[in-house]
């Protein structure tokens, strides 16, 4: 019995094995998103398949012996079967939403090849899909973007003009190794040649890139940057807010581990990796918020504060 | 598998009973089997996408219905890929954090190769973009949108009933505009506050989706125009974010080390605590009732030196 998801692959796999010849099984389940076993499996379907009448010249013909020898695939007799179905709705859209999602780092070449590719794509689905989802990530300006890839093409050492989370301005001088996004943020991962460790830069917040001409050297591979990148920081803590219920948007715009509603608010679970954060989040929520434990975690926002009191005269 | 192959080969409507003499895996089945197996190979195929058409050959005989695809309804369009967009192409497999939408872009990728496309990732090693679903109610609103089904669901503990017209990704979360048939009128709805999955109240494609401009429906979200302007002392260097919506200007009792700058804002968003997470870089000299407000929130801040 075959599923209508191993259809689907199949009219897809006939055309594919044709313009393929001898394709190697292993490349060719993984084209497929499969495993080898999967894989097989439909070859075993595909013989039984053919033009209507099952008299053996209809039916298409693949060599099992060669694919169980050498492991690679020769597909023959199925010439009437050489284009891939037409996109369904779900594949249409899930492509064009990881195009816009990749078009929100590029920046030149690369990203006119997006808006030409996304065009055909969508003539080739043919109009009848619902508008396709929009993709917005805060990413910067383009032009930082282009200059960013263009170093890391070019294993170069650049210097950012950058405000960081603390909102203070530095001019880190940095080894970029690539541009990701996270939670709707575009970032430059890059391994920062001042701290001799590695670090990610919000590309919204990097105001100028100056190339150094210096070699940007290798370091390793970054490490990941999935959800959850930030525990693996080990000089991270846990702070835990209680918060009125007017904060609440907190939950929406910064990474929480855990939230908890409580008598008269609520009370959130954050990491933090860079105190120059909390102290200007902390600021900033004000008398949202309740209590901060541990209690020594608020002490920079208040000294900040009472510093920021001793410019307005008294009263 | 072999009933689409039969369909497509087909050069006009095919009849029942001719396609359960010829299609292999038919001919053994009992009537009531048959029949049963028969429909639901076709619901099937035409809930994969594949147009299956019903008709008949014969004008003056409607009613020997029969079956058949169309070639060029059913085959990809022939499309050609320049090496920037293959480039592009090469990496979308990898953007999807979503089990189920990764694999639908991959298999729309494996179409594409088997057409003769070759997306080429290799060379686009520094961009490494990814699309995460983790709202619970993200499948069931996907899925309705893509078959314009109208759904109902609780919206931070609201029932709404709503005709999904599209979805958009902004700020790391999912957003569905649609027709709220309560409220008579579109709304954007976050889909991380549809409090469990989407149920389905009525059949895919029972409404139009209008020609919507997303555009001007998020901006509608966005923070209102400025509407106030305030003369603020800045730090030098410091701030750009507000030195962004400002410009330099003269003003008295302007502290020791700092600049005068005149920055708009909106009333309607927080702008106090936007000034006050900027700490000491950032004091206000007017107007008097945000100097107010944002000297209130400091000393509360101020006060909880442990």
């Amino acid at each position: 019995m075959t599923s209508a998801e191993q259809v689907n692959r199949l009219l897809a796999l006939v055309p594919y094995l044709q313009s393929h010849p001898d394709a190697e099984l292993g490349d060719t389940a993984a084209v497929f998103g499969v495993a080898p076993a999967q894989l097989l499996d439909d070859l075993n379907v595909l013989w039984y398949c053919g033009l209507p009448g099952g008299m053996p010249g209809d039916l298409i013909e693949i060599d099992m012996d060669t694919v169980a020898e050498s492991g690679r695939i020769r597909l023959t007799n199925a010439e009437y079967l050489s284009r891939p179905m037409r996109f369904t709705p779900d594949e249409a859209m899930s492509l064009v939403v990881a195009l816009r999602a990749v078009r929100e780092l590029a920046g030149g070449h690369l990203a006119e090849g997006i808006d030409s590719a996304l065009a055909k794509l969508e003539r080739a689905s043919g109009a009848a899909a619902a508008p396709g989802p929009q993709v917005r990530v805060v990413s910067g300006s383009e032009e930082i973007r282009e200059q960013l890839a263009d170093a890391i093409d070019a294993a170069e050492a650049v210097d950012l003009d950058y405000t960081g989370a603390g909102l203070a301005p530095s001019t880190p001088r940095v080894a970029p190794v690539r541009l990701i996004t996270r939670d709707g943020f575009g970032y430059l991962q890059a391994w920062s040649l001042d701290r001799a460790a590695w670090r990610t830069y919000r590309l919204d917040r990097v105001d100028a890139v100056r190339r150094t001409g210096e070699p940007a050297g290798d370091h390793g591979e970054p490490p990941e940057f999935g959800p959850g990148w930030l525990e693996q920081r080990p000089d991270a803590a846990e702070v835990t807010l209680r918060l009125k219920p007017s904060a609440a948007w907190i939950t929406e715009y910064h990474p929480i581990r855990a939230v908890r509603q409580v008598r008269g608010g609520i009370e959130v679970d954050l990491l933090v990796a860079d105190p120059a954060w909390l102290r200007s989040l902390l600021l900033r929520l004000g008398r949202d918020v309740v209590s901060v434990d541990p209690p020594e975690a608020a002490a920079g926002a208040a000294e900040s504060a009472a510093e920021a009191l001793a410019a307005y005269p008294a009263g | 598998m072999n009933l689409a192959i039969c369909l497509l080969m087909a050069r006009r409507f095919i009849e029942k009973t001719q396609i359960r003499q010829v299609v292999e895996g038919y001919h053994d089945l009992s009537d009531a089997a048959f029949e049963r197996t028969f429909e639901r190979d076709k619901d099937e195929l035409r809930a994969m996408g594949v147009p299956v058409e019903t008709g008949s050959n014969n004008p003056l005989f409607p009613d020997e219905v029969g079956y058949r695809i169309r070639r060029k309804d059913f085959e990809l369009p022939a499309i050609e890929f320049t090496p920037s967009e293959t480039a592009a192409l090469g990496l979308a497999a990898t953007v999807w954090e979503s089990a189920t939408q990764a694999e639908q872009a991959v298999s729309a990728l494996a179409k594409l190769r088997a057409a003769g496309v070759d997306p080429d990732p290799g060379r686009l090693g520094a961009l490494a973009p990814s699309i995460g679903a983790r709202e619970p109610a993200f499948a069931s609103i996907w899925a309705a949108t893509l078959e314009r089904a109208p759904v109902r669901f609780g919206y931070r503990g609201t029932p709404r009933r709503v005709e999904p017209w599209a979805m958009t990704y902004r700020r790391g979360a999912w957003y569905l505009l649609g027709q709220d048939r309560d409220r008579q009128a579109p709304r954007m709805f976050k889909v991380a506050r549809v409090d469990a999955a989407a149920e389905r109240i009525g059949k895919p494609g029972s409404y139009r989706v209008p020609d919507v401009d997303l555009e001007a429906a998020w901006r509608s979200l966005e923070p209102r125009q400025p509407d106030s302007e305030a003369v603020l002392a800045l730090r030098p260097g410091r701030a750009p974010d507000l030195r962004r919506r400002g410009r330099p200007v003269a003003a008295d009792g302007v502290p020791a080390g700092y600049e005068a700058w005149a920055v708009s804002y909106s009333r309607a968003a927080d702008v106090v605590g936007e000034i006050c997470a900027h700490g000491a870089d950032v004091v206000v000299l007017s107007p008097q009732r945000l100097r107010r407000a944002v000297v209130t929130e400091l000393s509360a801040t101020a006060g909880r030196a442990s």
